[in-house]
């Protein structure tokens, strides 16, 4: 599925909206993933930014990364500014007013959209706006100190939740976030992982091409809250989809299409070794997310048949 | 007012500066002291200067809570910080200087000395040696201890086998090795600092602020250098690059790009050393080597 090939600089544009200079971690997915999400937008587009690490990092006065029109808005508002933005477009083209053809774009962390934008983002899904909302999915609060979130997978070990004599780390399942939003009836959701380039910029332009609300769920792999070598920031966003914990899928009218499906999934155990936040499980736990992973895996499969 | 030991750590996020004074004050409280741990650090993230500090005091309460800003040792756990930030700021005359370098102790004294006392240990070497990973942390502790009597050894090994685990017993090797491995100069109290400059980054003043913060230049973090985050940096050989560009789409910085002759060099600027670029690259034209300054 990733005719990744050669030749990158004749596929890819060099040109972007997120500049060099941000104060990320080093090897942040996050930040990549950013990247390559503003290459696929182009210039176009007027992005709205929850609270969290993308927006910490990029924005410290007096300076900015963005080169777009970018507000920042409070935890649970991006849906909701975003929603706004296109509503007044709307009504001042309605008024008579040319305006150039704008995406809206709404972004957010986890944090912001499996736990505190949650209802605002189910709002702005049913009222039918025309954006795209893109979740940068690290699996936990890494901006204010790596504590759980509702996506923070089974068994990881996080700063609220630590792995010790008495807790084995996280306690619940990860939320299905994809799943939610296809239950809105939204035109277009996707997930997507910046392991995966061409694949992660296709969707996004299916995306920014549909009229709207579309959901892209991102995984960004994140070394300081994974406890991973900054260098094996690419090489885990690929075991997650190869194991089959993250899976590449779009839902285009409830039709589901998946992007990658290898003939045999690695077993899960590879993709949770090198990770320092699943260290402490043991035999039994990991079997056990085998068995869900598969299970989900299976389900999945189905669907796009 | 009895006496009040100060420490003040220099390091980069995820090297365990922060650790390394909480070890410390958890040692001194064993032995029936008062101390205090905490670091200040500002948005930013791994790779960039972190600063801890330690207040340890004999038998009285502390009621001071400020950052530290007169310190009595100073300890240095990145070499590249020394040219970056003026970690000698404050230190107190007849203090301690440690620092982490693979340098001679002669030479660093022609750069750092003081009328304090110097120690240099290879901190980095023994980690990588006993830990594997350049976390420097409990190496840094054995050349406290070295030079400084604020914690013994003994009170040192049950917090670092609570932290640690079952890593404690290396971490507690590599300690014992710094111990020993570092190289202390005589204290020479009339001997001056050797001046350095150091660049400033200046903020604006609220007055110049515009209303709602807006800021009306886009993209001008570009002028922001991430580069002195950086540990290790990337060094390509052309001669096994095929030009594919890989690491110039993988590159979260987003500063590899192509030269006139199609060959790809990262912007050492921005590059942050996380080493994506060498681990994606197909043929393997890209190794990280050590960051040495000056």
């Amino acid at each position: 599925m990733e005719t990744l090939g050669i030749y990158v600089p004749r596929l890819v544009t060099r040109r972007q909206s997120f500049a060099p200079g941000h104060r990320a971690c080093s090897g942040c997915g996050e930040a990549l993933a950013v990247m390559l999400v503003m290459k696929a937008l182009g210039r176009n587009v007027i992005v709205v930014m929850s609270t969290g690490c993308m927006e910490i990092i990029s924005s410290q006065l007096p300076y900015t990364s963005w080169e777009v029109p970018w507000i920042h808005t409070l935890f649970e508002n991006s849906a909701i500014v975003a929603s706004g933005i296109e509503a007044g477009m709307k009504a001042l083209r309605r008024k008579g007013t040319s305006l150039p053809k704008t995406k809206v774009v709404a972004m957010g962390g986890d944090g912001a959209t499996f736990d505190i934008g949650f209802g605002a983002i189910s709002g702005a899904f049913e009222r039918g706006h025309d954006f795209i909302y893109v979740c940068f999915d690290n699996e936990a609060y890494m901006n204010t100190g790596i504590q759980r979130s509702s996506a923070t997978p089974f068994g990881a070990s996080t700063t609220t939740q630590p792995a010790g004599k008495v807790s084995m780390g996280q306690s619940t399942w990860k939320k299905n976030m994809p799943a939610i939003a296809v239950a809105h009836d939204i035109p277009y959701v996707a997930t997507a992982s910046p392991s995966y380039p061409f694949d992660l910029m296709n969707k996004i332009k299916k995306a920014v091409a549909i009229e709207g609300p579309t959901y892209v769920h991102i995984l960004s792999v994140c070394p300081t809250g994974w406890r991973i070598p900054t260098d094996m920031t690419i090489r885990l966003g690929r075991l997650a989809v190869e194991t089959g914990v993250f899976p590449l899928y779009e839902v285009e009218d409830g039709k589901y299409t998946l992007n990658y499906d290898p003939p045999r999934l690695r077993p899960v155990e590879d993709y949770l070794k090198p990770q320092g936040r699943f260290r402490h499980l043991t035999p039994k736990m990991v079997k056990k997310i085998q068995q869900r992973v598969s299970a989900e895996y299976a389900s999945l499969k189905e669907k796009a048949q | 007012m009895d006496k009040l030991t100060e420490i003040r750590w220099h390091g980069r996020g995820g090297q365990g500066a922060v650790t390394s004074a909480e070890l410390t004050a958890l040692a001194a409280i064993k032995e029936g002291k008062f101390a205090q741990a905490f670091p200040s650090f500002g948005p930013e993230r791994r790779g960039a200067p972190v600063l801890a500090f330690n207040r340890i005091s004999e038998s009285e309460h502390i009621r001071v809570r400020s950052a530290v800003t007169q310190p009595d040792i100073v300890v240095v756990l990145d070499p590249g910080l020394l040219y970056i930030v003026d970690v000698t700021s404050g230190l107190k005359d007849g203090g301690a200087l440690i620092i982490n370098s693979s340098k001679k102790l002669v030479d660093i004294k022609l750069e750092f000395g003081g009328p304090w006392q110097l120690a240099v240990v290879d901190a980095t070497a023994i980690a990588l040696e006993l830990l594997k990973v350049p976390i420097v942390n409990t190496t840094m502790l054995g050349a406290l201890l070295r030079v400084s009597d604020a914690i013994k050894l003994d009170s040192l090994l049950e917090p670092i086998e609570e932290r640690f685990g079952k890593l404690a017993q290396r971490n507690i090797e590599a300690c014992k090795r710094a111990y020993k491995e570092t190289s202390v100069a005589k204290l020479s109290p009339t001997s001056k600092k050797v001046e350095r400059v150091y660049a400033k980054e200046s903020w604006p003043s609220w007055q110049e602020l515009t209303p709602g913060f807006v800021v009306t230049e886009p993209g001008n973090a570009r002028s922001y250098r991430t580069g002195d985050w950086r540990a290790q940096r990337p060094i390509f050989n052309h001669d096994r690059c095929i030009k594919c560009g890989i690491c110039s789409l993988f590159c979260p910085e987003d500063c590899i790009s192509q030269n006139g002759d199609g060959y790809f060099e990262a912007d050492l600027y921005y590059c942050k050393g996380c080493g994506i670029c060498a681990r994606e690259c197909w043929t393997q034209a890209i190794t990280m080597v050590e960051e040495v300054k000056e």
